[in-house]
């Protein structure tokens, strides 16, 4: 790009510009109007922009040339210029004022032919006041134009959930929306964009496109992860699994994180059969581990590619102790994972969710004890003592006193992952005769 | 009160003529009952309401008896809704007719312009005094301003706007009997004005304008004379037309309607002559100026000027604040002088006039457009302020005295400060500035519309200082102040040749260079800001007088200063106000300037101060404001005081009269005790105070900054530090009440009766909910003085653990909030502690996994090593997995309070354990066990059980509450049938499940009542706020008390007000 750019050309670009506007419009073009109107990505943006810096009175110009868009193009334009100078919040609070303005077109135009202009909107106005924000915030100012753009975007959602074929194009504004609410902090917000998703009569939800429907079962999966119905949030990440782009590694990467742990506490556990049958045994051990606990149980087709991505990512790490001390109804490797990994399921929320394996493992240790016991004196195999109990939770370190291992049982029978009683006065536990230890077959704990 | 409107009333003909009038005077009368009454008598409170309610009656009295301009009809309709008092009226027909009627001087109505013109004889009359007097003296006052630069000037400055205002006061009493009850004078009135009027291009000749000052007084003291007797009667009607009348005489003069209008203002406020005379007073000046400039160069820029005038006005009233936009200078004046600005119009008689007239439109009959709004509010309110006292309490008195007090001013400018105004001393004090401050104290009441009057009045300022200034300097200036070269050289460009006539000076610069005179304009507005602020804060910090009248403003605690009627609230105020308005441009201003100005002003300070010693009773007043004392340079103005009576020595003959010296002896004794109090207390905070002036500087000074980066604010960049108020009280004790108005210093307690006050609760005997309130009162007083430190970790610390201990979660919680914010800001506290309290409330009373989440993710490795924290998260383990055994454990072994968070809980932990162990044990347990985990047997540190048969039998009585099945099996022993029990288990009504025994205290823990704490919270916020709503002041103050983390709420209530 020339240093220098006479007013003439300048002028001429912008003019350009806006009649490339105006063209996509009257032409009802919607991708090249999304194209024009991506502040952060738009193609030329650099040239337009240059124009913009040597011929500051662009609004007048586009004000007088084009003055039916004049609201649009105006603060759009505007919006441009203060991009390329990096001041994002003076970005967004123009982009702002043209969003509303083609909102307001939008509802005008009858065929949802500017759907992807309407989109491209969302995304950049998400983006720009993410980068306001940033940019507030150093600068020690209140960072709030996230939150703008999320009410802006309640708007859009509401001109676009209406009977109708606009309505096509509302599940990627719901997704936008969720990328802010989960950013704010605000997932409570989520609930009306999902009641009207999910209640809406007259459109089925796999009308949607393939990549808004992901998204959106993502995030509503990470919702029921919140609210522990670990049923649920196990269909949604995984039909988000099953239908996302295997070559979009890291939202594969996404889903895993969440999918991983809610198979575990619906006590989907690897099975012996399927490592062997994809020759997992061999490879990583961790790797192998989490696949089949989580992944491989389900999907045959990307395991060698799910396999890469866990072990590419740090989840291998992460999750490997937890399935093993599941495996082995080791409580200490449970303990000690969690404890490493703290920080990291704290964040992404996970950690409530791992820490609820404890029962599982006590469950696994129990049933190891008896394994045993029938094995030694099978008589007695349905009648555990407490000591011994204690004693293998002795051996793993972990102090118990009598009491609490006692109340760990009765825990486990209340919470049906034995089947039995305990008996007080010999500090038995008596475990009935025919699965005792109960699969909990994709039910939660 | 008049009854509902409703459609079907049919609304007899005229009615829309006279009901602006009534809404704005029933709009006021709602302001009024809202007005927080703190700290006043309790038939104090009820003065302003009663004012207002015969304002309206005397409205509808005057518009039937008296200019018979509404049919009968009307008449009756407004009786009949309510509008007026029938008794009343029934009454002043009756003293009326007993006495002698007057003829009214009013044509009626119906003669649209006329009305104006045949007002004008009357307009003329009240014109002419305010207007020989101020003019006169305002020129020697003027420069005042300029005091400053020049030593003898500034004694003069200072005295001048007082001057204006004894003007004022004479004006209004003039008026007041003009109209009414003598005609003689009326006519009299008029004859001098007329004279006056055509005397004007002559005296402009003359070159000495002091001479004419010293006539003046004389002539000022009269009117006053006339005022006391005179009493408080008002017309608001009159007022109008007085307005008009002024216009049309005096079509060129400006500065004369200005008067007038504020006179016509006072008379229809009867109280409002002080605030009156405050804003009139500044504008009087200008006027003065300019008669006495007399130039016929000068006059012609006027002309212009007034040209303008209608046009502005006829523009709503957000209009003045647009007017700097305009980029004149004259604007800016005019906004400044909107009241006066009305008269201007004259000289096109119909369309000004009317505006004018809707400007009045309290008073006035016709329904003005909505110009007058803004005005109309503001002039409103000032009656309000100091109204009550004059009309209807003895305090008539006060009022002349006050007057007297102005008379004195403007006769002898020097004496008077210190001598005649004891009350005003702080007015005097910083005289330069005080005219500002004392324009918006009239104005406060109003809030937020006062805020654009406000500005303009500070405006108005600038032309008196300006012209001052140059005053000053071709005068010989003895003063050198370093910043007044500055100043002067800010106002060079504007005035090269006006030098020599200060008053047309100020007025005409905006006319020869209006984008410099508009940049100096901004500076000393600026000035005028930052000085206030620091004014507020002295006041602030000031010692209480009683004032009952005062006006609480909205978030200023200035109401303490408030002894005199007239002067409200500190300048904050103004400050306010320009960042609500961005309109008033603050644009060009050089902040260089800014800065020299604002130290121009503090120079001012210093040199009123020594005369004020001279005085004894000012003294105390003058040591008072902290600012002066800390600004102190103490430089001894005395010789130039000296020089300055020489001049006035005439008026200082007359302000030494013995009625004089009556009055004012009367007024010193008045505030005897309340200048005791504050000193006391101003004795015990006085570093206190220094620190807040640096504080407030800090905060002018980066408000300044802000204002030139920005132009505009927003309401959340508001300067808090600088409206922080400081407390004075001495109580230890003090109960909690909310506050619905803006916090008064005297009841609002220093951080070190703080600091005991909590000592006392400490060790307090009383119980929870006597400590509780004393808590919250600390709580608020910290708030509102928005002290942030150990000490306020320190109670919200003390108050969480005592609400704790009695189970009261909501106050817990709030003070977990504000704690949380504190330590963020990294004041040291008991982090760790109260970390753990945090995790134990959001575990075991959220239900919100988020929350725990965030939480657990904000602790630090170093916190997790804390007993305590170690301790909640050891808690969290055990209710995660049901670990009930290990959860009684820990509640036992709980260190510093986590057992009292924990024990709400133990009941809901009991009765899952007693659910799992039904489930899941066979055949029976005993009593004796399940008594133990369960936490029912006290143990002591070697694990024996301790006093087991209390805790049996407890553990007893709780098993059969919750419906188990109990048996005595061989050995004796009592056994739970579990498998029995686990059919009838059940919860029982929560108030047998108050664990801790005080079912008051409880916090309710069924599901659904288990309310996220931020929602109760949130909820409570709304109810607050809503309830805040009811006036301006009191959403500030809702910004101020609650904690500014809230701001959704509070902006709402702003939105609202």
């Amino acid at each position: 790009m020339a240093a220098y750019l006479s007013m003439g050309e300048a002028h001429r670009r912008i003019g350009d510009y806006l009649s490339r506007v105006v063209d996509a419009i009257s032409s009802s073009d919607g991708a090249a109007l999304a194209s024009l109107i991506a502040v952060s990505s738009a193609p030329g943006s650099t040239s337009l922009s240059d124009a913009l810096a040597t011929f500051p009175d662009f609004p007048r110009l586009a004000g007088d040339r084009i003055p039916h868009l004049a609201d649009l193009l105006v603060p759009l334009l505007r919006a441009i210029h203060s991009h390329s100078l990096q001041r994002f919040a003076d970005a967004y609070s123009s982009f702002e004022k043209a969003a509303s303005a083609f909102l307001q077109e939008f509802r005008s135009w009858e065929t949802p032919w500017a759907m992807e202009a309407m989109h491209t909107v969302a995304f950049e106005i998400r983006l720009l006041a993410e980068k306001a924000d940033r940019e507030l915030a150093t600068t020690g100012k209140n960072p709030d134009k996230l939150q703008a753009a999320g009410s802006f975007l309640m708007k859009v959602f509401g001109a676009l959930a209406v009977k109708g074929p606009k309505r096509i194009g509302a599940l990627y504004v719901t997704c936008q929306l969720f990328k802010i609410y989960f950013r704010l902090g605000t997932v409570n917000l989520c609930r009306s964009v999902i009641r009207s998703i999910e209640t809406a009569r007259n459109f089925d939800f796999e009308d949607f496109p393939v990549k808004d429907k992901v998204t959106y079962m993502y995030y509503t999966g990470r919702l029921e992860v919140f609210n522990e119905n670990f049923l649920v949030a196990d269909q949604k990440l995984t039909y988000a699994l099953m239908h996302c782009n295997p070559q979009s590694e890291s939202n594969l990467r996404r889903i895993l994180k969440f999918l991983i742990p809610v198979k575990l506490s619906i006590g989907v556990l690897p099975k012996r059969t399927l490592l062997e049958t994809y020759n997992l045994l061999e490879f990583d051990k961790h790797v192998c581990v989490v696949l089949s606990g989580a992944i491989v149980t389900h999907l045959g087709r990307y395991t060698m590619l799910l396999i890469e991505i866990c072990a590419r990512g740090n989840m291998t790490f992460q999750y490997a102790d937890v399935v093993t001390s599941l495996k082995r109804g080791d409580l200490r490797l449970l303990r000690q994972a969690l404890d490493r990994h703290e920080d990291q399921f704290l964040k992404s929320g996970v950690y409530l969710v791992l820490e609820k394996l404890e029962l599982q493992v006590y469950q696994r240790l129990v049933k190891k004890i008896h394994i045993i016991q029938r094995q030694k004196e099978p008589a007695k195999a349905h009648q555990i003592k407490l000591d011994v109990v204690v004693k293998a939770l002795k051996w793993l370190e972990i102090d118990m006193d009598l009491d609490e291992v006692e109340c760990i049982m009765a825990c486990l029978i209340y919470k049906n992952l034995i089947k039995g009683y305990f008996a007080h006065k010999s500090k038995v536990l008596v475990l009935s005769k025919q699965d005792p230890f109960p699969k909990l077959n994709g039910k939660p704990v | 009160m008049p009854k509902i409107k409703t459609s079907r009333v049919k609304y007899p003909e005229g009615w829309e003529l006279i009901e602006p009038t009534l809404r704005d005077l029933e709009a006021k009368m709602r302001e009024a009952e809202n007005d927080p009454h703190d700290g006043k008598r309790k038939c104090e409170a009820l003065w302003p309401i009663f004012r207002i309610s015969h304002q309206k009656s005397r409205y509808i009295y005057d518009l039937y008896y008296r200019r018979k301009e509404i049919s009968k009809e009307l008449y009756e309709f407004c009786l009949d809704q309510g509008y007026a008092d029938r008794n009343l009226i029934a009454k002043w027909k009756k003293v009326v007719s007993m006495g002698q009627t007057n003829p009214s001087p009013y044509p009626p109505l119906t003669s649209s312009h006329q009305p104006w013109s045949s007002a004008s004889g009357s307009a003329m009359v009240s014109w002419n005094n305010p207007v020989d007097k101020p003019s006169q003296d305002t020129v020697y006052y003027d420069p005042q301003r300029d005091v400053s630069v020049a030593g003898g000037n500034q004694n003069v400055g200072s005295g001048a706007p007082y001057a204006a205002q004894s003007s004022m006061g004479m004006t209004d009493a003039s008026h007041s009997h003009v109209p009414y009850s003598s005609s003689v004078q009326h006519g009299y009135n008029t004859v001098e004005y007329a004279n006056y009027y055509y005397s004007y291009p002559q005296a402009t000749n003359d070159s000495s304008v002091q001479q004419e000052a010293n006539q003046h007084p004389g002539a000022a003291y009269q009117p006053l004379t006339s005022f006391q007797n005179s009493g408080s009667y008002i017309d608001p009607t009159s007022n109008t037309y007085y307005n008009s009348g002024g216009h049309q005489t005096v079509p060129g003069y400006g500065s004369s309607s200005y008067y007038y209008q504020n006179n016509t203002w006072n008379g229809g406020s009867s109280g409002n002559n002080y605030a009156q005379s405050y804003q009139n007073y500044s504008s009087s000046d200008t006027n003065a100026l300019q008669s006495s400039t007399s130039m016929p160069a000068n006059s012609v820029p006027y002309q212009q000027q007034y040209n303008q005038w209608p046009y502005y006005y006829n523009q709503s009233v957000p209009n003045a604040s647009s007017n700097p936009v305009d980029g004149k200078s004259t604007t800016d004046n005019v906004a400044v002088n909107t009241p006066s600005g009305y008269s201007y119009p004259s000289s096109q008689p119909p369309p000004p006039g009317t505006t004018s007239w809707k400007s009045n439109s309290v008073a006035s009959v016709a329904p003005p457009v909505q110009d007058s709004h803004h005005l109309n509010f503001i002039m409103l309110q000032a009656p309000g302020v100091s109204g009550p006292q004059s009309q209807y309490g003895n305090q008539a008195q006060d009022h002349h005295a006050n007057q007297a007090l102005g008379v004195q001013w403007s006769q002898n400018h020097y004496a008077y400060q210190a001598q005649a105004y004891p009350q005003k001393t702080m007015n005097s004090n910083h005289a330069p500035l005080s005219n500002p401050e004392d324009q918006q104290r009239t104005i406060e009441p109003i809030g937020r519309s006062s805020n654009t009057l406000l500005n303009h009045v500070s405006e108005n300022f600038q032309p008196n200082l300006q012209g001052s200034v140059t005053t000053n300097t071709s005068s010989e200036s003895k003063i050198q102040i370093p910043t007044n070269p500055r100043i002067a050289s800010g106002f060079s460009m504007v005035i090269p040749k006006s030098e020599k006539k200060p008053a047309y000076v100020s007025v005409s610069m905006p006319a020869d260079n209006a984008k410099a005179t508009q940049v100096g304009l901004d500076a000393v507005t600026r000035k005028a800001i930052a000085d206030g602020t620091i004014l507020t804060k002295n006041w602030d910090t000031e010692p209480l007088l009683p004032l009952p009248e005062s006006v609480v403003g909205m978030t200023e605690a200035s109401s303490a200063n408030h002894s005199v009627p007239f002067s409200s609230t500190p300048t904050p105020r103004k400050r306010v106000k320009s960042r609500w308005e961005p309109a008033v441009d603050e644009k060009v201003t050089n902040k260089v300037e800014q800065i020299a100005k604002g130290l121009v002003n503090s120079n001012i300070h210093n040199t009123f101060e020594p005369k004020s010693r001279m005085r004894p009773a000012k003294k105390q007043k003058v040591s008072g404001s902290s600012s002066q004392i800390q600004n102190g340079n103490a430089s001894s103005d005395s010789d130039k005081e000296q020089d300055l009576t020489k001049y006035y020595a005439s008026a200082t003959a007359l302000a030494n009269s013995p009625e004089e010296k009556k009055r004012r002896e009367h007024r010193s004794k008045r505030f005897e005790r309340s200048q005791d109090s504050s000193l006391k207390s101003r004795n015990s905070s006085a570093n206190k105070d220094t620190m807040a002036n640096m504080r407030t500087r800090r905060a002018i000074s980066s408000n300044l900054s802000r204002t030139y980066e920005e132009g505009t604010r927003a309401v959340e960049d508001m300067d808090w530090d600088a409206l922080t108020i400081k407390g004075t009280c001495q109580e230890i004790e003090k109960g909690y009440l909310r506050l619905t108005s803006a916090p008064d210093p005297s009841i609002v307690r220093p951080e070190e009766v703080l600091e005991k006050a909590l000592a006392m609760v400490e060790t307090s005997e009383k119980n929870y909910f006597y400590k509780c309130d004393q808590l919250k009162s600390i709580r608020q007083d910290l708030t509102v003085q928005r002290i942030q430190n150990e000490l306020t970790v320190k109670v919200y610390e003390t108050h969480a653990r005592l609400a704790m201990q009695a189970g009261d979660l909501r106050e817990y919680n709030q003070c977990q909030s504000q704690l949380k914010r504190l330590y963020a800001e990294g004041i040291k506290g008991c982090y760790f502690e109260f970390s753990a309290y945090n995790l134990l409330c959001v575990m075991l009373h959220y239900n919100n996994k988020r929350d725990l989440l965030s939480s657990m993710a904000s602790l630090s490795k170093e916190t997790k090593q804390d007993a305590a924290v170690k301790h909640a998260l050891a808690v969290h383990t055990a209710v995660l997995s049901g670990n009930y055994v290990l959860f009684f454990k820990l509640y036992k072994k709980a260190p510093n309070l986590n057992s009292c968070l924990m024990d709400l809980y133990v009941e809901r932990m009991r009765f899952e354990a007693m659910k799992c162990m039904s489930r899941s044990y066979r055949p029976t347990v005993p009593v004796g066990y399940v008594a133990q985990i369960l936490g029912f047997l006290r143990t002591d540190s070697e694990g024996c059980t301790t006093d087991g048969d209390d805790g049996l039998q407890e553990c007893e009585k709780w098993l059969k509450a919750h419906g188990t099945v109990l048996s005595v099996d061989n050995s004796g022993e009592l056994q739970i049938d579990m498998k029995a029990s686990s059919a009838t288990l059940y919860m029982p009504e929560p108030e047998n499940a108050v664990a801790h025994g005080d079912a008051s205290l409880a916090f309710s823990r069924t599901n659904k009542q288990r309310e996220h704490p931020m929602e109760q919270l949130k909820g409570c916020l709304q109810r607050s706020s809503s309830r805040r709503m009811w006036s301006p002041g009191s959403g500030l103050l809702a910004l101020a008390i609650i904690d500014p983390c809230i701001q959704s709420c509070t902006l709402k209530t702003e939105e609202i007000c």
